[in-house]
């Protein structure tokens, strides 16, 4: 009895203290405000090609600290970005990585639906694009490449990606069809031939009866090793 | 009457208490007991050698969590070998899902610095108990110890700050203890000069695991290589930011010739004093041994373990040779990582294995194909059909019934559409033969590697003296040999090409190929890619190649989504010949090695503390 008067008593001490220390609620703010925006080339005004991973949006909170930890929101495969949980307050908004001529860093106030656009002008741009299937299980694609501002980084490699999905790009792809299509240049753009511009990749053994989506990308000698990338296209692959 | 007795008890104990109240805590070693005395000294030394940051077996180079966050060195009961910078970087396939290992574990022991200043500045008040060069000696140690240090921060991060003193808190201001980061350029200058100083008041001879005046030359020669490639190749290679433009990472390009010059001379400071090991007449068996026996010529510095304590032992033995489930080679553990045919291929194409037409070369026996390989490279990794402790290294992808057509073409059939059979037992039989041998490969899909991926297991290290009951966990004694002749003479050739001194390079190169039993180089043979090469083959294994293709900044061409290979060896049932086929290793896995990762990135709690650690490396 004496030993179970003490548990509870005990127990009860011990809610109290952890009560008590429910007492102090902290005085910050949520996380009430968000940041969304569309990345836009600027040759087209269209939104950037990417795929995940490419390139981010670096967020810095300079109204919590002279060094923040940066934030990256990845930029999605459309061009868009958002995120809806940030804390309001003074920020740094730069782009971290990716294939572009470089944007200098904005400072802004990020309250609840600020929106940020940026205005890109990446190394290079993917045009005409086509992706046909020329037998029953061979895929060819050709394209054009033009840098709009010379004096890029050196260009490494020229690949397909080519996914089941509509997610594809580098990191997202099927490797045979994919990497071991991919086309080692190592060139600098001065060096480039018109055939070097205009380029020709076949694919074979493809599938029959699978729908793929496929794109082209351009890889680069810079920072990240990061890609420009062509625009997806839908291939349905004829059964059998 | 009980009572009365506990009273004056307590009164007594009360007054006595009053006595003395002011004496030194008895429970605290304070200056006075650790450094009058030679024991007290080896007492503080051994915590600081033992934290030496030497990537030995047990380095763990992502880190564990080891309940105090992620931790990399000093482990506690680390056996998992097999996590090893070796199966991150290309040398091996392994564990690791890929370069796993560039962010590191966050490094940054200013707790282990802040004990060799504490030492350096305290042992000089307690001189007097010492005779004769003592003092100076152990000072020049704290010196080694303390450019140690620096050294595996400098390789990791670049730039960080330089801390010559005992910082004292809350005596001084944290604005006082926030202390910036030095350039890159200043740190390694500043381990180049404690390894002057260490190498000016230490004496010639020390015990194994301690360090010497050429101990000191030959880090420095280590260091200043280091020091000279990047600045050479990371002025080529790199990533922008502000940094970089500080010059907390990266060295001016123009410095790199001074940087090769100070290895050479410390590497020649090292010549007479130690020799390449050459005891057996046998190749094969005197590289073998190398790393084997204490007495070696070549040793200059190793870190010995100890038998019977598992925090003072390792466990290489039983995780890098197969154990099958069947206590087959080791009577416990099991291996994970096994070397690539790209690493074998720093010493031969392979070529051989396939003939003129195309089609495999036909062998009677497995062991017939490693035959005539340089003897070092069969001391470095173990072959089908080699033996270890009486078991063959009896290893098969599976058996062919028959085989027709060329290898290329076989290996170009999607998977599925081949026609060799497979199992994924050590025991199965087919027409009374083991489908893949006791040591062979279990089949992709199994996603089981605890048999080799790549055909090829690890030789190097291994201690083919004990018996196989003698062979588990935590039994392991085999010292590790932090600097070896060897490398000197690698630091010295490679530093040697970069500036010109091609004889020079040659004689290193040449003193080594003779005692692998490799062809002897040329004149005209010697490159830079030669003594790269020639590097990546002396030292495998050793934990050097993953900051070697870091320095020369290739990683990022080497692991550019690369899938690494094996040779998988086949029976083919109606010629009774075995045939090789270069294929994807089993697991076929990608390796990326992103250009920000040439330096880690500042450890986030270190920038959350010191903000003067910003700016941050490139790209993080």
């Amino acid at each position: 009895m004496k030993l179970k008067s003490f548990k509870i008593l005990s127990l009860v001490a011990s809610l109290l203290f952890f009560a008590s220390s429910c007492v102090k609620t902290d005085s910050y703010a949520g996380p009430d405000a968000s940041l969304h925006g569309n990345i836009i080339e600027e040759g087209s005004k269209n939104n950037v090609q990417t795929c995940t991973g490419n390139f981010s949006i670096r967020l810095e909170q300079l109204s919590w600290d002279s060094t923040p930890t940066p934030q990256d929101i990845p930029v999605s495969y459309d061009g868009s970005y958002q995120n809806t949980k940030l804390f309001s307050g003074h920020y740094r908004v730069s782009i971290h990585g990716g294939a572009f001529w470089p944007v200098a860093p904005e400072e802004m106030d990020i309250t609840s639906a600020s929106i940020k656009d940026f205005t890109l002008t990446p190394y290079v741009v993917i045009n005409n694009f086509t992706a046909v299937m020329t037998d029953s299980t061979t895929l060819k694609l050709n394209f054009d490449i033009d840098a709009p501002v010379a004096g890029i980084p050196k260009v490494l490699e020229i690949q397909p990606y080519v996914n089941t999905t509509q997610v594809v790009g580098p990191g997202a792809s099927i490797f045979d069809f994919s990497d071991l299509k991919k086309i080692t240049v190592n060139k600098e753009w001065s060096d480039f031939t018109p055939a070097d511009k205009s380029r020709e990749i076949i694919i074979e053994d493809m599938v029959p009866g699978r729908i793929f989506y496929v794109r082209v990308g351009v890889k680069f000698d810079n920072n990240d090793k990061s890609s420009n990338l062509s625009q997806i296209i839908k291939i349905t692959v004829p059964g059998r | 009457m009980k009572k009365r007795l506990l009273n004056i008890v307590a009164g007594c104990l009360l007054l006595a208490s009053c006595q003395k109240l002011d004496i030194p805590p008895v429970n605290i070693l304070s200056d006075q007991d650790v450094f009058t005395s030679e024991a007290g000294i080896n007492a503080y030394l051994a915590t600081v050698y033992r934290k030496l940051p030497i990537e030995d077996f047990t380095y763990r180079p992502d880190g564990r969590n080891d309940g105090v966050g992620n931790v990399g060195f000093n482990l506690h009961h680390e056996w998992e070998h097999f996590y090893c910078e070796g199966a991150a970087d290309g040398e091996m396939v392994g564990p690791y899902g890929g370069v796993d290992i560039a962010g590191g574990f966050g490094y940054w022991p200013y707790a282990s610095i802040r004990d060799v200043n504490y030492f350096i500045e305290t042992l000089p008040k307690y001189a007097s108990n010492f005779t004769g060069d003592k003092v100076s000696n152990l000072l020049g140690e704290a010196h080694f110890l303390r450019a140690y240090y620096y050294f595996a921060m400098a390789k990791r991060y670049g730039g960080i700050p330089i801390i010559k003193v005992v910082q004292h808190y809350p005596q001084q201001t944290i604005e006082e203890l926030q202390v910036p980061r030095n350039t890159e350029e200043e740190v390694w200058n500043f381990i180049g000069d404690d390894l002057d100083t260490a190498y000016q008041m230490m004496g010639e001879t020390s015990a194994k695991e301690r360090a010497n005046k050429y101990v000191a030359m030959a880090l420095k020669s280590r260091a200043m290589l280091y020091a000279g490639s990047i600045a050479r190749y990371g002025s080529q290679v790199f990533v922008d930011g502000e940094a970089r433009s500080q010059g907390f990472v990266g060295i001016s390009a123009d410095k790199a010739a001074g940087y090769y010059q100070k290895a050479i001379d410390a590497a020649k400071m090292l010549e007479g004093h130690y020799q390449l090991y050459r005891t057996k007449a046998d190749k094969i068996e005197n590289y073998v041994n190398v790393f084997l026996d204490p007495a070696s010529s070549e040793n200059i510095l190793v870190r010995s373990f100890y038998a019977g304590d598992p925090e003072r032992n390792h466990s290489f033995d039983a995780t890098f040779s197969p154990n099958s489930d069947m206590n087959y080679m080791t009577s416990g553990g099991l291996s994970r990582a096994y070397p690539t045919l790209e690493f074998v291929q720093h010493f031969n194409s392979f070529d051989f294995v396939t003939n003129a037409d195309g089609t495999p070369r036909r062998y009677n026996n497995q062991g017939d194909m490693a035959q005539g390989l340089e003897p070092r490279l069969r001391a470095t990794v173990y072959f089908p059909g080699d033996v270890l402790r009486g078991q063959v290294f009896d290893v098969q992808a599976g058996i062919y019934p028959s085989f027709s057509g060329t290898a290329a073409d076989e290996v170009a059939k999607p998977v599925g559409s081949r026609s060799f059979i497979l199992s994924g037992d050590h025991t199965t039989l087919r027409n009374g033969r083991l489908i893949i041998g006791k040591a062979g490969m279990y089949p992709p899909a199994f996603g089981n590697d605890n048999n080799t991926r790549t055909g090829f297991y690890v030789r190097k290290y291994i201690d083919y003296t004990k018996s196989i009951s003698a062979v588990n966990l935590f039994t392991s004694t085999t010292p590790w040999i932090e600097f070896r002749y060897a490398e000197i003479l690698l630091n010295r050739a490679e530093a040697d090409i970069e500036t010109n001194q091609t004889d020079d390079a040659l004689k290193c190169i040449n003193d080594l190929r003779d005692r692998a039993g490799a062809a002897l180089a040329s004149v005209g043979d010697m490159t830079v890619s030669t003594v790269r090469n020639e590097r990546c083959k002396e030292l495998a294994f050793e934990n050097h190649y993953w900051w070697d293709i870091k320095r020369w900044r290739i990683a990022d061409q080497l692991l550019n989504n690369t899938h690494f290979h094996g040779l998988m060896p086949y029976y083919v049932e109606s010629e009774n010949k075995y045939i090789f086929l270069k294929e994807l290793e089993l697991f076929n896995r990608n390796y990326y090695f992103d250009k920000k990762f040439y330096y880690e990135a500042m450890p986030g709690g270190e920038l959350a503390t010191n903000p003067n650690l910003y700016p941050n490396n490139p790209g993080h």
